[in-house]
């Protein structure tokens, strides 16, 4: 059986209450969670990953076609990475100094420093179209937001990312 | 370069599923023992929870199904089939997920479940409990707050012993 037939099936059983197909709900999306929380909350992505498994499984209920289980959880996710990050970033400490930012590749730095670097939203976009590859149409629905932002928020995340990058 | 990625460990994803069901509650305690030895004791189910639970006299497995039939990882564990005999009378079939870390289980009327992750050469451990019945979702807070009063004491007892089987072996 395919991925999401079982999820599938596992949501129906979750519905109606069904505490083991709950367990293994949560096994089988838990790895996508944190695989999109992570981009985005960074040092936090346990809690974002944790918040968002939270958020989807306790309004599970309310999810009417149990085959958009991905597409739906991803949009909870994304949002929840967003909200940690936001609240976090005041206690984000800067992993790659400027001074330091000459030394960068010889330091070996990592995605993770210059992701650090771009806001939460523009991380998200990151992700979403050049990590996950959804289009703009898909991407602007997941972040609640009107495509020409997605193409905006974009534009300026890669530029950034490509000065980061090359510092 | 690597993109970032993390896991959930069990004990989150174990917090997870209590902060998503009714009527359970769960607690989290740091036992001083590692985690192969914490986890190579509890997982003996048969003998270990009429330890640990004291209303539980009995538990005994019927049936062991070792990986799902797909083999999926995702959801690896295997799958016990098992009937708790209580002090009370009580009698429950329970079906049953275990591997390394985890423990869900679930009869008709009650929900249980324990995590372990190792925490240097400690482990970090949580136990899961409720009760399910009909109107659940009416009936949580209350379901809640009477599980919220056992557990802390079935943590106490795990702890217990973990040390004295730790002290035993030792000798």
């Amino acid at each position: 059986m395919s991925v999401s037939g079982e999820a599938e099936l596992l949501v129906r059983a979750a519905q109606l209450g069904d505490a083991l197909a709950l367990a293994e709900l949560l096994d089988l999306i838990a790895p996508a969670v944190t695989r999109w929380c992570a981009p985005i909350a960074l040092q936090d992505a346990q809690d974002a990953a944790q918040e968002a498994l939270i958020s989807i499984l306790r309004n599970l209920h309310s999810l009417r076609d149990p085959a958009a289980i991905y597409g739906w959880a991803r949009t909870v996710a994304v949002r929840e990475a967003v909200r940690v990050a936001r609240s976090a970033r005041r206690e984000l400490p800067t992993l790659l100094p400027d001074g330091a930012a000459a030394d960068g590749a010889q330091l070996g730095v990592e995605i993770r420093d210059v992701l650090a670097r771009l806001d939460p939203e523009q991380r998200a976009v990151l992700m979403l179209r050049d990590v996950e590859g959804l289009d703009e149409h898909t991407a602007a629905m997941v972040l609640s937001v009107p495509q020409g932002t997605v193409k905006s928020r974009l534009f300026r995340a890669r530029r950034k990312f490509r000065t980061e990058w090359q510092l | 370069m690597t993109w970032p990625d993390t896991e959930l460990d069990p004990v989150r994803r174990l917090h997870v599923l209590a902060a998503a069901m009714p009527g359970v509650s769960v607690e989290q305690t740091t036992l001083d023992a590692p985690f192969d030895f914490v986890w190579g004791l509890l997982s003996d189910l048969e003998a270990e929870l009429p330890r640990i639970v004291r209303d539980v006299r009995s538990l005994t497995i019927t049936r062991r199904t070792p990986e799902m039939p797909n083999g999926d990882r995702r959801l690896a564990g295997e799958r016990l089939e098992a009937y708790a005999r209580g002090y009370g009378g009580l009698r429950a079939r329970f079906d049953i997920v275990l591997r390394p870390g985890w423990c869900v289980m679930r009869s008709r009327f009650l929900v249980g479940g324990m995590a372990a992750a190792p925490d240097g050469e400690r482990t970090v451990f949580a136990f899961l409990g409720g009760m399910r019945v009909p109107g659940q979702v009416l009936a949580a807070p209350l379901l809640s707050a009477i599980a919220g009063r056992l557990t802390p004491g079935v943590l106490r007892h795990i702890a217990d012993r973990v040390q004295e089987t730790r002290r035993a072996s030792r000798s």
